[in-house]
């Protein structure tokens, strides 16, 4: 039977063969679809491995700093090291460390991590300083730069070699004498350096500590005392992949499935001709199954094709903020034999799962078995869901969370996420089921009733083809109210007024080298003067910590004098007739006790002495320029080079950025979700209406024959998709919200905000996407119901 | 060459369907070649023909599905033939009814609904429309089945419900393509009982293409089509 459904599948005819490779290319677009996204996420693992070295002298990793100072992981969130556009090159693994001359490491090695940036791009610095010729090599270079020298990443000395040096070559001593290899870059367009030094120039300097190997410890595997914002934490990767697994795999099943659904009701007459020849329903069964494992079979290594024909272009799409190396989107032998022998098994149980519902006999369709109703219990794991994130923020409230890890935490926090879209999913069908009964029983149009009762006998099939758009509401919808409540909170807007982005902030005793960087109490006047003739520049203000004055963050408020505030607009006012004022901003929240924009708020008089202001020690240094790019970043260096710390000269608008780099990569993850998500979800509703169609081709065409205009059978159609998706898409947003509200209150103590206007837009885009994928479909009922298809039956 | 009609006995009344000198061709194949016939109101007229003569054909040049390439095709009066796709689905949909061999209903539709179904698509209110419906059920013995799906029907059934759905908007022409060709013999007149008395009541015409003499002893009248001609017309005494 085998062989003879082989015989039936190849010489069908021409229809037979057309319909073999629509069902072949559907699947070959899924399979393809499902390859990028497990490609995707064993690239971020890839990826995320090759920051190892990075951690390279902090506590957790397993090259901690040895004797000399420590690298303190206690320290606020450092920019993570960030990357722009460039070509890509299969990179190397990490290697771990070794010397120059291959032998194994026995001298130390001076090491500091520290941050830049330039035009909003962060830039990985690694000062090092070798203590024999058998010290520790970083991967990706081939020695260690002398004193003098320096190797930067590919994308980093194009930059260099075009930038002028004022504005970023004069901030790294030494020349250019190699650039890094692909081993110890993240990405493609990472900027990072490697600057040699004497070690007797190095080692008296602060956030310097001596190791003796080079960490292989990744980000995600280091529980505690890593460097901040290297990488991707195991929290983050969990979220990460769990987010992009559930809201892309199960589209992509979906379509998947919904193509090797594809003219199953046309392949049922073949069938009853064959029982009227004497087949039995079990042959029968086994030569469906052949037809639909062909069709997913040659469908699957398509996929391949598409898969290995898009990885370039996938590879640049920086959805972790980042591209990728072309190399990093691999797939391993457990992959390739899932998909290649797992897609053909699914096609095949999904065709044998078909015909059960339909009794195939001697006549033709004799009975076709309306599915059961979808029982209310559907809802049952949804509210699971919603409980089991309610009683998290519950925990929280009552103050009990802090007994908890983080890692208890997030997991509990993915679970109750998960259990809520798998809810969503078990009690669609039956909110669509009560939906469309409710319809029908109301309805007064013929479209209308045939919509409805169609929807209503199979709930099932008909929530299916919008189930991806639904998943992919939800997401979009619980992750915008997580980051418009951040965002209120964190007052984005004043970040994007034009002084945050032109004010450069110099902090000072916020470096965790502490005492070992004495600031004095005033600026030497040759660094003032060569900030004042960088044109753009438009005001100094130097803030003083004077102890025993208020209370900020480190115990005291910080003190400016009013001439020099009003010079630097950006960091407030003074009240009139006052002299100096203390202030006690947070930077990385650019806003003031969570109410007022830091440049309108007034700051209270100071009422001590000058005296006590002469011996209180610089605390920050803040420079109002043009904004114009190249007036910051000569700025930038000025301030860099006269007050080397951990953390460079940041913008207000940097300092917020930063501080908010968790709400960026939830956006990132939130885009990926959505804009991923849509599109695969509106393709599974194309094939959906696409198949719908070819089930009910003779009754439609019967019914124009008999006068009913095409525009009604339109409309049933468009109905059709339409019911389930709004009485789902309700449910969805209204989950997505609670969800957000639960995870704000058990996480952040924080209240939902509303979604602003641009959360409209992308619900009018996702419906937008629908309807036109629908409409897509109206040409082919024209032609397919027209009065000579009723002819031809 | 197509055959003359038998003279009418006694007095005519006006034509209500008239079809003159059709020809209907299919790229090389000639279905139709001037083929003329006409239709009395209230007549019950059986179309006959081997299989492939032209006979569905010719049924659905009368009922404006399709436009002949040649001749002319009038209903009460009116062309038709010269009318466009829009204005001849309008006819169909108020002035005509169809019964087809099978798969005509919607198999998501309820009995009650199938029948309504003309009558909602020509704007008719919902409440209205099935008390309609429900009027033909008893008539064509479909009572207790209002609420079933049609898949859930035996053959006879699905077609008396086809039948009343036919009927169910007083159509002044009934058209019929091999309304029994699917149904035993004894369900098969159980059908044509029901859709002559229906017709009758109603005093409609009917377009009955069939293959079977013993349907087409239901007509007042016969006509033969073979090779894309009508060759003989007799009129069936009631």
């Amino acid at each position: 039977m085998i062989r003879l459904g082989v015989r039936f599948a190849l010489a069908g005819g021409r229809e037979a063969v057309g319909r073999l490779a629509l069902i072949a290319v559907g699947v070959a677009v899924g399979v393809g679809l499902l390859l990028a996204t497990i490609a995707s996420l064993h690239a971020i693992n890839a990826q995320n491995s090759r920051y190892a070295w990075l951690e390279t002298g902090f506590s957790g990793s397993d090259a901690p700093a040895g004797s000399g100072q420590a690298t303190s992981a206690a320290a606020p969130p450092a920019p993570s090291v960030a990357s722009a556009s460039a070509s890509a090159s299969a990179p190397a693994s990490a290697s771990a460390s070794a010397t120059a001359d291959g032998g194994t490491a026995s001298d130390r090695l001076w090491w500091r991590l520290r941050a830049d940036e330039y035009e909003g791009r962060e830039i990985g610095r690694v000062d090092v300083a070798a203590t024999g010729p058998h010290s520790p090599v970083p991967p990706g270079i081939a020695r260690l730069p002398k004193a003098g020298e320096f190797y930067a990443s590919p994308a980093l000395a194009r930059l260099l070699a075009r930038t002028p040096r004022a504005e970023l070559g004069d901030r790294f001593p030494g020349v250019l004498v190699g650039t890094i290899g692909s081993a110890a870059l993240p990405a493609p367009n990472s900027l990072i350096i490697v600057i040699g030094h004497a070690a007797a120039e190095l080692a008296p300097q602060s956030d310097v500590g001596q190791v003796s190997a080079i960490s292989t410890t990744t980000p995600a595997s280091c529980a505690d005392g890593c460097a901040f914002g290297v990488g991707i934490s195991a929290d983050a990767l969990t979220l990460i992949l769990s987010v992009v697994a559930a809201a892309l795999l199960f589209p992509i099943m979906i379509f998947v499935g919904n193509a090797t659904r594809l003219s199953a009701a046309r392949r049922e007459q073949r069938f009853a001709a064959m029982r009227l020849v004497g087949a039995t329903p079990g042959q029968i069964s086994v030569i469906s199954a052949v037809e639909s494992g062909m069709a997913a079979l040659t469908g699957a290594v398509g996929g391949f094709g598409v898969f290995y024909a898009a990885r370039p272009a996938l590879a640049g799409i920086p959805f972790t903020g980042q591209p990728f190396f072309t190399g990093d989107l691999m797939l391993g032998v457990r992959d390739v034999v899932l998909v290649a022998v797992g897609i053909p098994v699914v096609a095949v149980v999904a065709a044998r799962v078909a015909l059960r519902r339909v009794n195939v006999s001697p006549l033709g369709i004799s009975r076709r078995v309306t599915p059961r109703p979808p029982r209310a219990w559907r809802v049952l794991p949804l509210a699971a869901g919603l409980g089991e994130l309610a009683y998290a923020a519950y925990v929280a409230d009552i103050g009990a969370r802090s007994s908890t890890s983080t890692s208890v935490e997030a997991a509990v926090f993915l679970s109750g996420v998960l259990l809520t879209m798998m809810g969503l999913l078990a009690a669609g069908p039956w909110l669509t089921m009560l939906c469309s009964r409710s319809i029908a029983g109301h309805a007064r149009r013929a479209a209308t009733l045939v919509a409805a009762r169609r929807i209503a006998d199979n709930p099932q099939a008909a929530f299916r083809s919008v189930a991806g758009l639904v998943l992919a509401l939800f997401v979009s919808t619980c992750a915008v109210g997580i980051i418009t409540t951040i965002g209120a909170y964190n007052d984005d807007a004043v970040g994007s007024a034009a002084p945050g982005s032109a004010t450069i902030l110099q902090v000072l005793d916020d470096d965790p080298a502490g005492p070992r960087t004495p600031t004095g109490s005033t600026m030497p006047a040759d660094v003032r003067q060569r900030l004042a003739s960088i044109p753009g520049v438009a005001g100094i203000a130097l803030t003083r910590r004077v102890p025993g004055v208020g209370s900020g963050q480190h115990g005291s408020s910080i003190v400016v004098s009013c001439a020099e505030l009003a010079s630097v607009p950006a960091l407030g006012r003074c009240p009139s007739g006052a002299g100096h004022v203390t202030m006690n901003p947070d930077f990385g929240g650019g806003i003031v006790a969570g109410t007022s924009p830091l440049s309108a708020t007034v700051w209270p008089r100071f009422g001590g002495s000058d005296a006590e202001l002469a011996r209180s020690s610089l605390s920050l240094i803040a420079v109002a320029t043009s904004g114009s790019s190249a007036s910051v970043e000569r700025v930038r260096t000025t301030l860099g080079l006269a007050y080397p710390r951990t953390y460079p000269p940041l913008t207000l608008t940097e300092f917020r950025a930063h501080g908010s780099w968790r709400l960026k990569g939830y956006r990132r993850l939130a885009n990926v979700a959505i804009f991923a998500s849509v599109p695969i979800a509106g393709c599974a509703l194309a094939l959906s209406v696409a198949g719908g169609l070819a089930d009910r081709r003779r009754p439609f065409s019967l019914l124009r024959l008999a006068g009913t205009p095409v525009g009604v059978l339109r409309r049933v159609i468009v109905l059709e998709a339409v019911v389930p998706l709004l009485a789902t898409a309700a449910a969805a947003i209204g989950t997505g919200l609670l969800v957000a509200q639960l995870f704000l209150r058990g996480q952040l103590y924080e209240t939902l905000h509303f979604p602003g206007a641009g959360y409209y837009l992308v619900l009018l885009a996702g419906l937008a996407i629908a309807l036109a994928v629908i409409s897509s479909a109206m040409p082919v009922l024209a032609r397919t119901t027209g009065p000579e298809a009723a002819r031809q039956e | 060459m197509s055959g003359p009609e038998s003279p009418a006995v006694g007095n005519m009344p006006e034509p209500l369907l008239v079809a003159r000198e059709i020809s209907m061709s299919f790229g090389p194949t000639a279905a139709l070649r001037g083929a003329s016939m006409s239709l009395a109101a209230g007549e019950l007229l059986a179309v006959m023909g081997p299989s492939g003569s032209g006979k569905s054909t010719l049924l659905h040049c009368l009922a404006g599905i399709l436009v002949p390439g040649a001749g002319e095709i009038s209903f009460a009066g009116q062309r038709i033939d010269s009318l466009d796709e829009k204005a001849r689905a309008r006819l169909r949909r108020d002035r005509f009814g169809f019964v087809f061999q099978f798969g005509q209903l919607v198999p998501e539709l309820t009995v009650e609904e199938n029948i309504a179904l003309p009558l909602l698509l020509t704007g008719a209110r919902r409440a209205e429309a099935i008390g309609r419906a429900g009027g033909w059920l008893e008539r064509l013995d479909l009572a207790g089945l209002e609420r079933r799906r049609c898949g859930e029907l035996s053959g006879g059934q699905a077609q008396r419900v086809a039948l009343a759905r036919g009927l169910v908007a007083d159509p002044a022409v009934l058209f019929a393509d091999e309304p029994t060709g699917s149904l035993d013999s004894l369900t098969g007149e159980q059908v044509m009982d029901l859709l002559v008395a229906g017709a009758r009541e109603q005093g409609m015409s009917v377009v009955l293409v069939t293959h079977d003499p013993r349907v087409a002893a239901y007509a007042d009248r016969e006509i033969v089509v073979r090779d894309g001609h009508v060759v003989s017309g007799e009129l069936i005494a009631p």
